[in-house]
C-alpha cells in the first residue's frame, strides 16, 4: 500500500508545440484555479479578522477594508477577553510532546521492521496499515472509558497518549521506508567497529535519519495541532483547552450576535503556525505524505 | 558467537524495539474497538443508572428500527460519495497542472497543500462564515454575478446545508488527493507519451490510455484513505452545522457522539461504533482486493 | 561512498543531544514552577452560563462578591445556544473533573443530571415553606425521584398572544378552544387584510416540542408519564395534537414556512401585523410593545387554547441553580444560590431585564406591576404551567419527537404514522413494551 518515495526531481519539460498555444492557456487556467481555490477562503478569513464590526456586517459587502475600517480589536479581544495565550501554549505543549514521543517510539519500531528479522513482522505491518484508516470516532468511546477510569480528564496525558498513538502508524511507515533506503554498509561497518545494535541505532543511524525524523515530526505535529474530537471530549476546563476547540466554542456577547471578527481572528491565530510550517517544509511534507500515504 | 546466537539476539532486540509501539497501538486502537463490540451487548444508560446490564442483541434490534440511524447512514453515504467524486476530479486537475514545468511551481505547490495542513475545525469556522445567510461572501458573489436573485440560506436549508459541507470538505482534502496523484504522475516516464504521440494519439487519448491506467493504484489508495476519513467525518460537520438543520447533515459520527456524550447511552453508542467499524472494514477490504487486482494487471 | 568517520557522527550527536536534554529539563522545571504558582488561589465558585446571560447577571455577581469577600464568583461565558451549554456541562461532569461548582440549568436538564448523580439533593438545605414562595410548577420541575435538584431563578412559559383590535373588528371574544382559534383566525383572515391567523414554532428543535406539549395537554393527553413511563404519543390525544398542527398549516391559517420558524421568526410575523395569534414566551410582550412596533398597544396575552372540556396548559421553561455533587465547596456554592434566588436580587434582575420571576410574590409586587402591568395575566398563565416529562433520557426522547413531528407537519408522514413511529422509538429508549 505504501508508495515508494520518489525524489521530487523536476519532470522534464514537456515538448512545447507552438501550433497549440491553448495547451499553455489551459495550464495557466488550471494554475490560476489552484491558487484561487486554495487561498481564497483563508484570505477571506484574514480580511474579516482585520475589519471593524461595522465593516463586517456592512451592505454591500466590503471586500477590501479602507483605512477607517481596519482594526486590531478582534485580535486584542482574543487575548484580553479570552485566554488565547493559554490555548496556544496548550496546543503547542501537547503537539510537541506527543510528536517527540511518537518519534521516540515509532523510529525504533520502524527500524526493527525494516532491518531485523522478527517473527510476526507481517502481522504488525498489516495492522499498522489498517489502523491508519480508522476514524477517531471509533476510538473515542473506548478512550473515554480509559480517561474516566484513570481520572485523566483535564490532564495533558489524556491528549498526549492518543496523539502519540494516532501518529505512530504514519511514523512507522515513513521511517521504515527511509531505513530501507539507508545503505546497509553503514550498519555493517558500525558492527565491525564494535557497536551493539542499540548503540549503533542511537549514535549512528539516528543522526543519519534526522531529515526523515524532521519530515515525520512535522506531519505528526500537524495532526496533533489539528485534532478536535479528543480535545473536545477530554478537556473540560477552560485552562486546558486547545486552540481548535476554544475557537469553535467562542460565544458572542448578545444572543443574536455571532462574534464573526474574533472567530475569524482565532482562525488566523490557530492556522498561522501551520502556514509557516507549510511555507518552510513544503517539500518534506509532500515527501512524507507520499511515503506514508497518510490521512487527509 | 554462533550464527544462531546472533540471530536470537537480533530477534530479541527487534522485539524490544517494536513492543512499546505495539503496546500503545493496542491501547489506543485495539482496546476501544474490542470494548465497543463487548459493550454493544449491554444496556448502559440513564435508565440503568449508567451501570452495564447484559441485554444481548437488544441494541442491534433497536438500531434496525432507528430511523435516525438510517438517516445518518444515508447522509454519510451521500457526503462520502460526492466528496470523493469532486476531490478526485479537482485533485486530478491540480495534479496534472503541478506535474507540468512552469515558473513558480514550488510556490504553487506550497499553496496547493495549504488547505490540507490547516485545522479542520478552524476551517469549518471559515466556511460557516463564507456561507453565512446574511453577511456571507458566497451569497454576495453569486448575487453580484446574477447567478441567484436572492441570498440563499446555505446552512439553514436542509439540501443546501449538505451541499455546503461537501464543498468545504472538498476544499479541505483535494490537496491531499492531488499530492498522492502527483506522485503517481511523476513516476510515469515521459518517453511513453512521446512514443504515443508519434503514433498520432491526441493528448486526451494519451491521458485515457497512459495516464489513467498508470496512476490507477494511486487513485485507489487516495480514495481509500479519503473514504475512511469522509466516512468518519466529525469536526467539520460539528462546527459548521452541528448535524442540522433538523438532522439534514447528521453523519454517523455525529450521531454516535450525541448518543454517548449527550444521551449518555453508552451501550447503544458502542453498538453504533461496532456497526460503523464493520461497514468501514467491509469497504476497505473490497478496495484492498481491487487494488491487488490492479497491481496484478499492471505487472 | 561512505568514507566518513563513524565516531565523528557519534560525537557531534552526543554534543547536540546534551543541549536538547538541557532544554527539556529546564522546560520541565519552569512548567512545574508555573503549576505550583497557579495552584495557590482563593475559594472560587464557578459556573458556566451563556455569554449573553453572564453579562446580564454580572451586576448581581458583583453585588454578591462585595457582600461576601471570601468568595470569588466566576461565571464562565459559554456559547449562546442552550444545547451547547448543556453539552459542555455534560462533558465536564461525565469526565469526572468538573470545573463547575454550580449548574445554571434549563429546566429540562435536571432529570438527566440528577439521574447521572451529578447534582446534590437540596431537600435538606431548603424548607417546604421557603419553596412554597416559588411558582409550584417551577419547584416541581426541579424534582426528580423525590429529590430536589434545582432552585428556580427565572421562569418561562408558553402562552397565546392575540391582537385585541382584530378581534374587536370581527366581533369575537378571545378564543378558548382549538375550534375557537380556528374560527377566529378564518374570520380575521377573511374580513381584514391580515394574512395569517396563527403563528408558532415549527422548526425541528426543542421549541417544536414545547408547542406540542401544550397542544397535547390541551387535548387531555400527555407525551410521557414519568411515573409509569407510559408513552402517550400514539394515543388519541397524541395523534390529534399532531393532526391539529398539520391542519392549521394545510387550512392556510398558519404559513407553510412555519416548519422553519424559531421564536424570532414567528414573532416577526406577529410584530409586523401579519398574524392575529402567536404562541410564544413572555419576552414577546416587551418586544412587541416597544416603540415603533406596528402592534404596540394592540395585543394581549392569555393561556393557550384547549379542547372542549379540557384545561389549558403552558409549557414550562426557565432557569435555576443546581449544586454540583462533586464541588469541594458546597456550602459556599449554596450561599451563591441563596443570594440569587432571594427576593431582592431576583426582583432587581426582573426589573432590569424583563425576565419572569420564579417567586410568586413578585408577580403582584406593586413596583413590578407598575413596570410590567401584564404580569397579572402572566400569573394566570403561570398557574397552568406543566413541565416537560422529568425523565433521565429527556434529550433523547425530545429529539425523537422533534424528528417525527417535523416529518408530520412537512408532509413526509401522516400524523398518525409519525406519532406511532415516535412512540415506538421512545419505548425502545425507555426500555418499556407497548
Amino acid at each position: 500500500m505504501t508508495t515508494v518515495t520518489k525524489p521530487t526531481a523536476p519532470t522534464p519539460s514537456s515538448t512545447s508545440d507552438s501550433s497549440i498555444p491553448w495547451k499553455r492557456i489551459l495550464l495557466w487556467l488550471a494554475i490560476a484555479f489552484t491558487v484561487i481555490f486554495s487561498l481564497a477562503p483563508v484570505l477571506w478569513q484574514v480580511l474579516t479578522s482585520i475589519k471593524t464590526n461595522a465593516a463586517i456586517t456592512a451592505d454591500p459587502t466590503v471586500y477590501f477594508p479602507g483605512l477607517d475600517q481596519l482594526t486590531a480589536r478582534h485580535y486584542i479581544d482574543l487575548f484580553r477577553e479570552n485566554q488565547f495565550q493559554i490555548y496556544i501554549i496548550n496546543s503547542a505543549l501537547v503537539s510537541v510532546i506527543s510528536t517527540i514521543l511518537c518519534l521516540a517510539l515509532g523510529s525504533p519500531a520502524a527500524y526493527a521492521l525494516a532491518r531485523l528479522r522478527i517473527p510476526g513482522e507481517q502481522l504488525v505491518l498489516g495492522a499498522v496499515l489498517v489502523v491508519t484508516l480508522f476514524p477517531y470516532i471509533l476510538l473515542f468511546l473506548g478512550l473515554l472509558e480509559i480517561v474516566r477510569a484513570l481520572g485523566l480528564a483535564n490532564n495533558y496525558l489524556a491528549l498526549i497518549v492518543p496523539y502519540t498513538a494516532i501518529n505512530l502508524p504514519l511514523t512507522i511507515l515513513v521511517m521504515r521506508s527511509f531505513f530501507q533506503q539507508l545503505p546497509k554498509d553503514l550498519e555493517d561497518s558500525a558492527k565491525v567497529d564494535g557497536y551493539n545494535t542499540l548503540q549503533m541505532l542511537w549514535q549512528i543511524v539516528l543522526p543519519m535519519t534526522l531529515p526523515a525524523l524532521v519530515t515525520t515530526g512535522i506531519l505528526a505535529f500537524i495532526f496533533a495541532w489539528n485534532e478536535f474530537l479528543f480535545a473536545l471530549t477530554f478537556m473540560t476546563r477552560e485552562s486546558m483547552k486547545t486552540i481548535p476547540v476554544a475557537a469553535a466554542q467562542l460565544g458572542g456577547t448578545t444572543l443574536f450576535e455571532v462574534p464573526y471578527g474574533p472567530l475569524a481572528a482565532s482562525t488566523v491565530v490557530g492556522t498561522l503556525p501551520l502556514v509557516l510550517l507549510v511555507l518552510f517544509f513544503q517539500r518534506r511534507i509532500v515527501q512524507g505524505l507520499t511515503a506514508g500515504s497518510v490521512k487527509g | 558467537m554462533t550464527q544462531d546466537y546472533i540471530r536470537q539476539r537480533e530477534k530479541r532486540t527487534g522485539w524490544m524495539l517494536v513492543i512499546p509501539a505495539v503496546l500503545l497501538l493496542l491501547l489506543v486502537y485495539a482496546f476501544p474497538i474490542l470494548r465497543a463490540f463487548w459493550l454493544g451487548f449491554f444496556t448502559e444508560n440513564l435508565s440503568t443508572n449508567l451501570q452495564p446490564e447484559f441485554s444481548g442483541l437488544e441494541n442491534y434490534g433497536r438500531m434496525v428500527q432507528d430511523g435516525r440511524f438510517w438517516q445518518s447512514i444515508g447522509n454519510t453515504a451521500i457526503f462520502t460519495v460526492f466528496s470523493l467524486l469532486f476531490e478526485l476530479i479537482l485533485g486530478l486537475i491540480i495534479a496534472l497542472a503541478l506535474d507540468q514545468a512552469f515558473r513558480g511551481r514550488g510556490l504553487v505547490r506550497t499553496i496547493a497543500i495549504l488547505p490540507w495542513a490547516l485545522p479542520t475545525a478552524l476551517i469549518a469556522l471559515a466556511w460557516r462564515w463564507i456561507f453565512n445567510a446574511e453577511y456571507g461572501v458566497w451569497n454576495d458573489i453569486l448575487v453580484r454575478l446574477q447567478i441567484i436573485g436572492d441570498p440563499v440560506n446555505w446552512l439553514g436549508d436542509p439540501n443546501w446545508a449538505m451541499v455546503s459541507v461537501i464543498a468545504a470538505d472538498v476544499w479541505k482534502t483535494t490537496s491531499f488527493v492531488a499530492i498522492l496523484l502527483l506522485a503517481g504522475l511523476q513516476s510515469i516516464s515521459q518517453d511513453l507519451y512521446e512514443a504515443h504521440s508519434i503514433d498520432g494519439a491526441t493528448p486526451w487519448q494519451s491521458f485515457r490510455q497512459i495516464t489513467l491506467p498508470l496512476i490507477a493504484p494511486q487513485i485507489v489508495i487516495a480514495m481509500l484513505f479519503r473514504f475512511a476519513q469522509a466516512f468518519g467525518i466529525f469536526d467539520l460537520i460539528q462546527v459548521m452545522t452541528g448535524g442540522g438543520p433538523g438532522g439534514a447533515t447528521e453523519m454517523v459520527s455525529i450521531y454516535i457522539y450525541a448518543t454517548v456524550m449527550r444521551y449518555l447511552d453508552f451501550g447503544y453508542g458502542a453498538a453504533l461504533v461496532a456497526v460503523t467499524f464493520l461497514i468501514l472494514i467491509l469497504v476497505v477490504a473490497l478496495a484492498g482486493l481491487g487494488l491487488k487486482r490492479l497491481q496484478a494487471n499492471a505487472e | 561512498m561512505f568514507n566518513f568517520s563513524l565516531n565523528r557522527i557519534a560525537l557531534t550527536w552526543r554534543r547536540r543531544f546534551r543541549w536538547v536534554a538541557l532544554a527539556l529539563v529546564s522546560g520541565l522545571i519552569a512548567l512545574t514552577y508555573g503549576l505550583i504558582v497557579w495552584a495557590q488561589q482563593p475559594v472560587t465558585i464557578s459556573f458556566l452560563v451563556r455569554a449573553v446571560e453572564a453579562d446580564q447577571m454580572q451586576s448581581l455577581a458583583n453585588q454578591f462578591m462585595e457582600e461576601n469577600p471570601d468568595i470569588r464568583l466566576e461565571m464562565v461565558r459559554g456559547p449562546n445556544a442552550a444545547d451547547a451549554v448543556e453539552d459542555l456541562y455534560t462533558t465536564s461532569f461525565l469526565l469526572g473533573d468538573s470545573p463547575y461548582d454550580l449548574v445554571f440549568s434549563d429546566v429540562v436538564w435536571i432529570p438527566k443530571f440528577a439521574a447521572a448523580g451529578w447534582l446534590e439533593d437540596l431537600s435538606d438545605r431548603v424548607s417546604d415553606e421557603e419553596l412554597s414562595e416559588f411558582l409550584e410548577a417551577d419547584v416541581v420541575a426541579g424534582l426528580y425521584q423525590d429529590g430536589l435538584y434545582r432552585m428556580p431563578f427565572r421562569s418561562d412559559m408558553g402562552m397565546l398572544y392575540y391582537r385585541t383590535d382584530l378581534l374587536e373588528e370581527v366581533g369575537l371574544e378571545p378564543p378558548e378552544t382549538f375550534a375557537d382559534l380556528i374560527a377566529a383566525s378564518e374570520a380575521i383572515q377573511e374580513q381584514t387584510d391580515t394574512n395569517w391567523g396563527f403563528v408558532w414554532q415549527g422548526s425541528q428543535y426543542e421549541g417544536l416540542v414545547t408547542n406540542y406539549v401544550e397542544i397535547v395537554a390541551g387535548f387531555g393527553g400527555f407525551w410521557i408519564d414519568p411515573d409509569t413511563q407510559e408513552v402517550g404519543l400514539d394515543q388519541e390525544a397524541g395523534i390529534k395534537a399532531a393532526e391539529f398542527m398539520k391542519q392549521v398549516i394545510s387550512d392556510g391559517i398558519t404559513p407553510g414556512g412555519v416548519t422553519n420558524y424559531l421564536e424570532e421568526d414567528s414573532l416577526r410575523q406577529f410584530e409586523n401585523g401579519n398574524a392575529a395569534f402567536l404562541r410564544n414566551w413572555p419576552y414577546v410582550w416587551a418586544e412587541a410593545n416597544k416603540e415603533g412596533s406596528p402592534v404596540a398597544g394592540k395585543i394581549a396575552l392569555k393561556p393557550m387554547v384547549h379542547d372542549d372540556g379540557q384545561q389549558p396548559a403552558a409549557c414550562l421553561g426557565g432557569w435555576g441553580f443546581g449544586l454540583s455533587a462533586t464541588t469541594p465547596h458546597p456550602d459556599e456554592a449554596w450561599r451563591v444560590v441563596e443570594f440569587f434566588t432571594s427576593p431582592e436580587p431576583m426582583k432587581a434582575f426582573v426589573m432590569e431585564h424583563a425576565y419572569v420571576p420564579s417567586r410568586r410574590a413578585l408577580f403582584t409586587d406593586p413596583e413590578v406591576l407598575a413596570e410590567f402591568p401584564h404580569f397579572e395575566q402572566l400569573l394566570e398563565v403561570a398557574e397552568t404551567a406543566i413541565p416537560r416529562p422529568p425523565i433521565g433520557q429527556y434529550a433523547q426522547l425530545s429529539d425523537i419527537l422533534q424528528r417525527y413531528l417535523s416529518a408530520a407537519i412537512t408532509n413526509q408522514m401522516t400524523p398518525e404514522n409519525a406519532m406511532q413511529a415516535a412512540a415506538r422509538e421512545s419505548r425502545r429508549v425507555l426500555g418499556v413494551d407497548a
